[in-house]
């Protein structure tokens, strides 16, 4: 029981990060209908620029963070541009492909600048740990799900509540109606891919103090954030929070239980299971009705 | 106050409109008939700029505003009103009506003001706003979408076909809310498939056909049901 505690908290640990990124995905999805095969990249950066200014630099965690959110929000910028007002009147397929585009793109100019070797984020933190009854966790670790929480739990209350998070969900629910109420398609595209590109920014950087980060990290990371998005149902932001937090869970149980070499493989198993029998999603309630 | 001179427009090279004129003068309730797929949703789509004229302009008080989009056209006091009961579906009754004046938005109290006006004008709206908007009947859905456009304050009212598919007695009741926008200053521009409340409501007579004006005349000076047959049937576009 200790252990399976255990194995839990490490589940969340990774399943936050999971949640952080998909939460962007299935926005920029939902709202733009944009399909981001770079948002692996997106996350890959965060860490690489969370390591460069708290390591090379020595800056302080926070002021690290707000070099993340910004490095992010200029690549979500960018990303805009290329993939969603570039491509605004060419079929879906153009912007898969295009974002497969920028992602390699992106790989190989960090491979260039930083070299291909993994690096770890070194911090403070790293030497003290919490111990929850039988969970011991690393601070690194520790401070993910409730730095997720308060995130995704801010994003949320912003869609719900502000003017700008309505105008997000009301293009996403019909964009003809939303232009005609003065919804500038192009701030909400923006603003989409400054989120998205952020959430996972912060992500990669959170768990580059975790697990070694390194150019080609975000093709994994982009699979798992694809995963989460089916099973919590396509552009369903709440569904993408509870399916990463699942899929994080599951991963650390059959890591635990079954053998390490299924832990990337039961997501893909499951993905399959939710096309068959409920391909909309386990946890489908889209921004089309949030 | 609104004035199209020769539109042309369409959808990719697909042509609709084949130089179409048209003048509403402020205050006025213009009604624009013709049967089904002539373009009057073409039309008001290229006075809400939705569709941009490639031959011909489109003015509002004189000025043309071809170049203006969709999204800033809100601001200069032109409202449509889409075909079809188009809303928000997943969002409340209450947020619907807020997104219509989402491009005034730093006005609080005057956003507050116009939603209590909307509630008044519409009770079952206040009834229901707290409501999910893909849960209302299609009566309420047409009343919301009006709502939301009036929430933006606008001085020119595009409405599309509010009447379809509504009983009677819904009719009746958009019929009044549209009588009650004209004597409340508002400029409308109607298009209707229901030809008897077109007439029943309207001052001034456009009917379309093959992509332009095919008749126009002032409801007063009377207009025979035959005479506007006639446009119908014959009508090939
Ligand atoms: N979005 C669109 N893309 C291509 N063709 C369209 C589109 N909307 C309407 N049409 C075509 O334009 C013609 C006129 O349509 P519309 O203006 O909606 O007619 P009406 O409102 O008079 O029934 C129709 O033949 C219709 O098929
Ligand atoms: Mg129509």
């Amino acid at each position: 029981m200790d252990l399976f505690l255990q194995y839990l908290a490490n589940g969340v640990v990774v399943g936050s990060s999971y949640v952080l990124v998909a939460v962007g995905l299935t926005l920029i999805f939902g709202i733009l209908h944009v399909v981001n095969f770079a948002h692996g990249e997106f996350y890959m950066l965060g860490g690489y620029a969370g390591i460069t200014a708290s390591t090379a630099f020595g800056l302080p965690l926070p002021a690290s963070l707000a070099v993340v959110a910004a490095v992010s929000c200029l690549l979500g910028l960018g990303a805009e541009a290329l993939l969603h007002r570039g491509l605004k009147n060419q079929d879906q397929t153009s912007s898969i492909i295009a974002s497969f585009g920028l992602a390699v793109a992106l790989q190989n100019a960090v491979m260039v600048t930083m070299g291909p070797q993994p690096e770890l984020m070194h911090t403070e933190l790293a030497y003290k740990a919490i111990e929850l009854g039988p969970v011991f966790l690393p601070a690194p670790r520790a401070l993910i799900p409730p730095a997720m929480l308060i995130i995704v739990g801010a994003l949320f209350a912003a869609l719900r509540w502000t003017w700008t998070g309505r105008s997000l969900r009301a293009m996403a629910q019909h964009e003809t109606v939303a232009r005609l109420c003065g919804v500038k398609v192009r701030r909400v595209a923006v603003i989409t891919f400054m989120l998205g590109a952020t959430l996972a920014g912060v992500a990669g950087f959170m768990m580059s103090a975790v697990y070694m980060v390194h150019p080609l990290v975000g093709n994994m990371i982009v699979l798992k954030a694809f995963i989460v998005v089916i099973i919590g149902g396509m552009g369903s932001p709440l569904g993408a929070a509870a399916a990463g937090l699942l899929l994080g869970v599951i991963e650390s149980m059959t890591s635990a239980y079954l053998t390490n070499g299924l832990r990337d493989v039961v997501g893909f198993l499951l993905v399959i299971a939710v096309l068959l029998f409920r391909p909309q999603g386990l946890f489908g309630r889209s921004l089309e009705r949030s | 106050m609104l004035k199209l001179e020769n539109v042309v427009a369409g959808y990719g090279r697909t042509r609709i409109l084949h130089g179409l004129s048209l003048e509403v003068p402020r205050g006025g309730l213009v009604a624009l008939l013709g049967g089904n797929g002539t373009g009057k949703s073409t039309c008001l789509k290229a006075i809400a700029g939705l569709v941009t004229p490639q031959d011909g302009t489109v003015a509002l008080d004189g000025r043309v505003i071809n170049d203006v989009a969709a999204e800033d056209r809100t601001a200069m006091g032109l409202s449509l009103v889409p075909q079809g009961k188009e809303i928000f579906g997943g969002m409340s009754v209450a947020e619907n009506l807020m997104m219509g004046a989402y491009h005034r938005r730093r006005d609080k109290a005057g956003v507050a003001a116009d939603l209590e006006g909307v509630y008044t004008r519409f009770p079952r709206l206040k009834e229901r706003r707290r409501v999910l908007a893909g849960m209302l009947s299609g009566g309420e859905r047409q009343m919301l979408s009006i709502g939301r456009a009036l929430m933006s304050r606008p001085t020119m009212l595009l409405l599309d076909e509010p009447s379809a598919a509504l009983a009677p007695r819904v009719v009746e009741e958009i019929a009044e809310a549209i009588l009650s926008l004209r004597d409340l200053g508002l400029t409308l521009l109607l298009v209707e498939q229901n030809v008897g409340m077109a007439l029943e409501v309207a001052d001034y007579l456009y009917v379309i056909r093959g992509g332009r004006i095919a008749f126009e005349r002032a409801v007063d000076d009377g207009v025979g049901m035959d005479e506007l047959r006639d446009f119908y049937l014959s009508g090939a576009h």
